[in-house]
Formats: structure tokens, C-alpha cells, sequence
């Protein structure tokens, strides 16, 4: 992945920026600094878990005092996720007819 | 019939059902809970009423081959043949969890790759039905490759037919045909192609997709909420210790009076003697003493049991990630820091669950100050005989809020030191990632098979090393008998006595006596025959055979010393199986020595602290 991609994908959504409630897709995963050397595996284990580029996401809470982490549903399926995992995930909105 | 029984290997995502259906077919009773992470370790078991032998293993659930946590790689190891002297696994058994078909068949896609011979059991069926799907099993079978057997793990739904396809595989084992190793390159690629294949069928055979219940999300917003489920929480854990002391009083005190019955029956039809002071002072009054806190003990399991098995331990883990964070934990950490609460030993070993090494390192550290059941009956006693029974604010039971307290105090020090273990430096953090099942009605089964568990396990210990220790110790209490024209009581001049008094000086600046000091040794064995080990030292003592210990203890201890006392057994002894599951699970002699001195050096600390505070007080 080249790094004008990402800064250009960095400006997008990304899933620890919305509120709860929000019904978001998957764009793209990005890089995370934090994670180091694991980033990678931080990336492949997401995927796995179903947070590909165009699954659907619901964002279900926040965490203690609606900081950290926050719950998401993907594929029927709830995971608590950190804001610093949330943030290598680039999301749109899904615009639904209810 | 072939000489080797076949090998079968349970292989699925954590929480889809694996032990269920181990249990169901080997007729084993390992523990079962609906979150992820229950198994850590492998198992294994005959599978029974089979024509032909066949040895099943259980092992920890994983999203994929490409492990994070010690209890995948467990998993990893086994199925391909990499965990030394063990042979590979002739047939897995992929178990997917029907209402979780993606990510379930997103392994089964992966070890489909290695190519080895494999069947697949659709597990939760029924819940699945309820929520709407309806999966063309046939033609999913077809295009996968692998034979697919739908069941319900919880009431042996379809394990007849399984353990039919079984048995076929087992008369004929299969043979390995051009298996490919696992391929490490492109693996972001290869997701998103598994994904794609997964995708069409799921198009192509998923009839009706599964739809969550609207009451789950409802009770999760309540649950998940940032303050609401906070005081969700914090109601629950008050309300299961009222409820160990308030529902527990009338069972209690039926035990305790069957046991003062039972003594003064044998000493009233025993002549005096030797054999008349053993069975009472020694036997009854030791085991008796014990025996009384099984109740408690099966009210704290009820509750701990009904929590694991509707799925909520992990909202909790949710909840407390953030401030956990904040002591170099993670929400990972919170299931084995409560499973601690019933047992130290299974809490440590369910950190193989987190991935971070340090993170792992540090709850092994702080996890036996979570007060596990065998130190409820030592504060239970205590509290029962010093604090008064009373209602306090109009609502609570002051007897339950001491033990709250207590059990709050090693929470809190747990969290303290965790604190200044944490490590200083900026670290890559491995991220939290932790799946939220869903909510399930407890089952009376699990819950029964649970506390018949507990009942045993406790009996047992009872009735092997508490007796045993008891015996022991009513022996050392006893001989040598007083020398001719002794001045002090007859047990002064005992073995047990003169050990007493030999490690009094040691423990005088924390208040204990003699008789406090002696119940120490053999509490290290189990921590609960403190209590029978005074029960014995005070009987044999005293000419009186009033079993009513506690009425015993409020008579000779003062306030702060009973107070320095709860403070020791907060912080120490550590049975030595804690020890030894320490050694086991740091592999480090080094670790090891640390944990052991430091919960020494904190329990004497605390005791003498809270005996001298309490004096100062007091006086």
C-alpha cells in the first residue's frame, strides 16, 4: 500500500469518529501507527474477523463513560474494539430508506 | 477393529460450541459457558458408543491459524501436528456455529486449504431456526466438500448422527492425500478471497439470513451503557454478596446444628478417652467446622455460573477495559480475574486468553488477590463471630457488606499493584478484539451440572485433605499429653502448642496468638482449614465441647485482632497450588519466588498495619 494512499485515505471517516447508532460500511483498512511491528497482524486478524472493504458495520456503544473501547456489529456478529483499532478502519455512511 | 484408535480433533471459532459437543460425546463434563475462551487447554476423551475406537480432542477456539494468544496456538499446535510427542489429528471436526456462519466458515475455508480430511457439525441449529435462517445443508456440503452434520451440542440434537459419520471414519480411517502445508504469502490478499468465496456461498445456499433478537440490542444498550451499566454491574456484584450471607444464614445454621448435635450425641455415648476426644475435637469438630460454609459457597458459584452462561461477562469486560487500561490490563484480563474469584488455579490459567505477554504476566501477578471461594468460609467465620447482625442504611446486612468489603479490598490492591507493575515505557499495545456473544436464557442443566461440581469438588476437599489435616492436627494438638504437675493447659505442652508459641514472636507485632499461628501452616494446604485447624486447637483446649467456634473466637480475640487477621488471609497464604500453577504457567523459578514472597511480604504488612490502625482505634 503506498503512502499517498493512505494520506488520502486518513482523511476519510474513520469508525472510532462516529456516533452510536451509526450504520457505516468499510472502505479500506490504514495503517496504525501505534500498533508497530503488529499492525500487520492487527490488519489481517480485522479482516478475518470481517471487517473487509465493503462489509456493513453498526456501531452498538462506547465503553466506560463512553470513552474506550466501543462495540460493533459486523456480519450479525458484536466485537468490542479500541479507538486505536476503530481508527484503522475507514468507513462511509450507508444511507437507509427507514 | 484397528489397533489405534482414530484421532479426532474439535477445531472452530472460541464460543460456537465445542465443548458441548465434546461433553456430548465422550460423556465428560468439562465446563461450558457462553463466552469466548472457556477452553485454554487441550482434552481429550473416548468418544462412547462407538463401534469402534476413537479419541476426540477439545481444543481452544480460534478465528484462524494465524494465532495471537497462547490458547490459539494451542489449538494451532495440535491440528498441525506440531505439539511434541503428539500424533496429528487423523479428522478434524470444524464446528461452526449456525448463527455465526461467516466467521465459522471462514476457518473451515482455511483448513479446507490444508487439504486434510474433515467434517463439519452446524452447531445451535435450533437457535439459529429461531432466528430465521434456514441453510441448504445439502447443497452447502456439496460445495465445500465435506460431509456437514447439523446439531444442537445443548440437548444432543444430531449427535447420534454425528457420532454415526464418526464411527464410519473411525472403521475406516481416512488417508491423507496431497495435503499442502500452510502458506504464509499474501495472506491480506488470500482473506478477502476466502471472503469473496465465502460470500457467494452464503448467496447461493443461505436461504433466510439470521436476524438478532431486537431484545438482545435493547439489553445490550441497557448493559453497555457508559454509566447505566456501570451501576448495572456494581448493583450485581452487591446483591450476590447480600445474597451469600442473608439466603444462606437458615441452611447455615441447620449444618452447624446438626454438627453440635452429632458431637455432644458421641460424647455423651463415648466413655471418656482418647477415642471420645478424637471423633469429637478432631473429627467433628474439625470437618464440622468446614462442612457448615457449603452453602455460601453454592450461592457464590449460582451466581457466578448464571452470569457466565448468559453471555454478560463479556459486557462487563467491555465496561472495564478503559480503567483497566489505565493499570496495564486490558478487558481480557477481567473473565480471568473473576474466574479467580472461585478459584485462583483455573483464573491463572485462563490468561493463556491474552495476547499480550506483560499484560498476561501482571494478572497471573495480582490474580490470587481476587478472594477465591476457599477464603470465604475464614471470612465468614470472622465476620459471623464479630460483626453484628444488623441492617445498615435501611437495606443492607452489615455482615454482607464486611464481606463486600473485603472482597473489594483485593480488588483494590489487586488494581494498586498491577499499577506499579505496569510497564513505564511506551509499548506497542496488541488491541482488545474481544467478541460479544449473544445472550442466552441460562440453562438449569449447565447450572445444575455447575454447582453438583462445585458441591463435589468441595466434599471431596473435605473429605480428603481437610480431614486429613484435621486428623493431623488434632494428633499435634494432643501429644505429647501435660507432664506430671504441669501448670498450663495440656495443649501448651503439645506439639502444636510448642510450634505456636515457637512462631508467636514472629506474628506479636500483628496481634495473633498462638492458636492463630498454628492454623496458618495448614491453611497453606488449603486455605479453609484455618478454620478447622482452630476449630480443633480451641476444642481440644478447652474442656467445654461447645462446637459454636465462633462464639469461641468473639470470647478470646479482640476486635483488631480479628481484623488483622481477615487482613492476612486477603493478601496470603496462597495454597500451594497456586504456587505450583504459577511456576507452571510462567515457566520462570524467578516469577515464581517474586509472586510467593511479595503476597507474603504484603500479607504481613497489611495484617500488622490493620492491627495497629485498629488498636490505636479501639483504645
Amino acid at each position: 500500500m503506498n503512502t499517498a494512499q493512505n494520506n488520502k485515505l486518513s482523511q476519510a471517516l474513520r469508525l472510532d469518529q462516529c456516533a452510536k447508532g451509526a450504520q457505516v460500511r468499510v472502505v479500506n483498512l490504514i495503517e496504525q501507527p501505534l500498533f508497530g511491528a503488529q499492525d500487520e497482524r492487527v490488519s489481517l486478524r480485522l479482516k478475518e474477523l470481517g471487517f473487509l472493504p465493503g462489509a456493513p458495520l453498526k456501531v452498538i456503544g462506547f465503553g466506560f463513560l463512553g470513552a474506550d473501547p466501543l462495540a460493533v456489529q459486523v456480519n450479525g456478529t458484536k466485537f468490542a474494539l479500541r479507538r486505536a483499532e476503530a481508527a484503522k478502519i475507514c468507513v462511509e455512511p450507508i444511507i437507509t430508506d427507514r | 477393529m484397528s489397533a489405534i484408535p482414530i484421532r479426532l480433533a474439535l477445531v472452530g471459532n472460541p464460543n460456537c460450541g465445542k465443548t458441548s459437543l465434546f461433553n456430548r460425546l465422550t460423556g465428560a463434563r468439562a465446563k461450558v459457558a457462553n463466552y469466548p475462551g472457556v477452553t485454554v487447554e487441550r482434552r481429550s476423551g473416548m468418544v462412547t458408543e462407538l463401534d469402534n475406537p476413537a479419541e476426540l480432542l477439545d481444543l481452544p477456539g480460534t478465528y484462524s491459524l494465524f494465532v495471537t494468544s497462547p490458547d490459539e496456538q494451542v489449538a494451532r499446535d495440535v491440528i498441525l501436528g506440531a505439539q511434541q510427542g503428539e500424533r496429528r489429528p487423523d479428522l478434524l471436526v470444524a464446528v461452526v456455529d449456525a448463527c455465526n456462519l461467516r466467521l465459522g466458515l471462514r476457518l473451515v475455508m482455511e483448513l479446507r486449504s490444508l487439504n486434510r480430511p474433515m467434517v463439519l457439525a452446524l452447531n445451535q441449529m435450533d437457535e439459529a431456526r429461531r432466528r430465521g435462517v434456514s441453510i441448504n445443508t445439502a447443497a452447502l456440503s456439496q460445495a465445500i466438500g465435506i460431509p456437514i452434520i447439523e446439531t444442537v451440542a445443548v440437548n444432543s440434537h444430531g449427535v447420534s448422527e454425528l457420532r454415526k459419520v464418526l464411527d464410519g471414519y473411525a472403521q475406516q480411517p481416512p488417508l491423507p492425500s496431497g495435503e499442502q502445508a500452510l502458506a504464509l504469502s499474501d495472506r491480506q490478499e488470500s482473506v478477502e478471497a476466502l471472503y469473496d468465496q465465502i460470500e457467494s456461498l452464503m448467496r447461493q445456499h443461505v436461504i433466510q439470513p439470521a436476524e438478532l433478537p431486537r431484545w438482545q440490542d435493547r439489553l445490550d444498550s441497557l448493559v453497555m451503557h457508559p454509566v447505566l451499566g456501570l451501576v448495572v454491574l456494581f448493583a450485581t456484584l452487591l446483591v450476590i454478596f447480600q445474597a451469600v450471607f442473608a439466603w444462606a444464614t437458615p441452611l447455615v445454621d441447620l449444618i452447624d446444628g446438626a454438627f453440635i448435635a452429632l458431637g455432644e450425641g458421641v460424647a455423651g455415648v463415648l466413655p471418656d478417652g482418647i477415642l471420645k476426644d478424637f471423633l469429637v475435637d478432631g473429627l467433628i469438630a474439625g470437618v464440622g467446622g468446614v462442612l457448615v460454609f457449603l452453602p455460601q459457597i453454592l450461592i457464590l458459584f449460582f451466581f457466578i455460573l448464571v452470569l457466565e452462561d448468559t453471555g454478560y461477562l463479556t459486557r462487563a469486560a467491555f465496561l472495564l477495559d478503559r480503567p483497566m487500561r489505565g493499570l496495564g490490563l486490558s478487558g481480557r484480563s477481567f473473565i480471568p480475574m473473576l474466574s479467580s474469584f472461585a478459584c485462583a488455579v483455573p483464573g491463572i490459567m485462563a490468561t493463556r486468553t491474552i495476547a499480550d505477554p506483560r499484560e498476561r504476566f501482571i494478572t497471573i501477578m495480582v490474580a490470587p488477590l481476587m478472594t477465591c471461594s476457599a477464603r470465604l468460609p475464614v471470612y465468614a467465620l470472622i465476620i459471623a463471630a464479630f460483626i453484628p447482625q444488623q441492617t445498615v442504611w435501611g437495606i443492607f446486612n452489615l455482615q454482607g457488606l464486611t464481606l463486600f468489603v473485603l472482597y473489594f479490598a483485593g480488588v483494590a490492591s489487586a488494581a494498586l499493584i498491577a499499577w506499579i507493575m505496569r510497564r513505564r515505557t511506551a509499548r506497542e499495545e496488541f488491541p482488545l478484539l474481544l467478541e460479544l456473544p449473544s445472550y442466552r436464557w441460562p440453562m438449569a442443566y449447565h447450572l445444575l451440572m455447575g454447582l453438583r461440581e462445585r458441591a463435589w469438588i468441595f466434599l471431596r476437599r473435605v473429605g480428603t485433605i481437610i480431614l486429613a489435616l484435621s486428623i493431623v492436627l488434632w494428633f499435634l494438638a494432643t501429644f505429647p499429653g501435660a507432664p506430671e504437675g504441669a501448670t498450663q493447659p495440656a495443649i501448651d505442652y503439645s506439639f502444636a502448642g510448642q510450634l505456636g508459641h515457637f512462631m508467636q514472636p514472629l506474628f506479636a507485632p500483628l496481634g495473633f496468638n498462638w492458636q492463630m499461628c498454628i492454623a496458618l501452616i495448614p491453611a497453606m494446604g488449603a486455605r479453609e482449614v484455618a478454620v478447622s485447624a482452630l476449630a480443633t486447637v480451641y476444642a481440644v483446649g478447652e474442656e467445654s465441647i461447645d462446637a459454636a467456634l465462633g462464639a469461641t473466637l468473639a470470647a478470646s480475640w479482640s476486635l483488631p485482632v480479628a481484623y488483622a487477621y481477615l487482613a492476612w488471609f486477603v493478601y496470603a497464604p496462597q495454597c500451594i497450588s497456586t504456587i505450583a500453577v504459577v511456576k507452571r504457567e510462567t515457566n520462570s523459578a524467578r516469577a515464581t519466588t517474586f509472586f510467593t514472597v511479595y503476597l507474603f511480604a504484603l500479607a504481613y504488612f497489611a495484617a500488622w498495619a490493620t492491627y495497629q490502625i485498629a488498636s490505636a482505634i479501639v483504645n
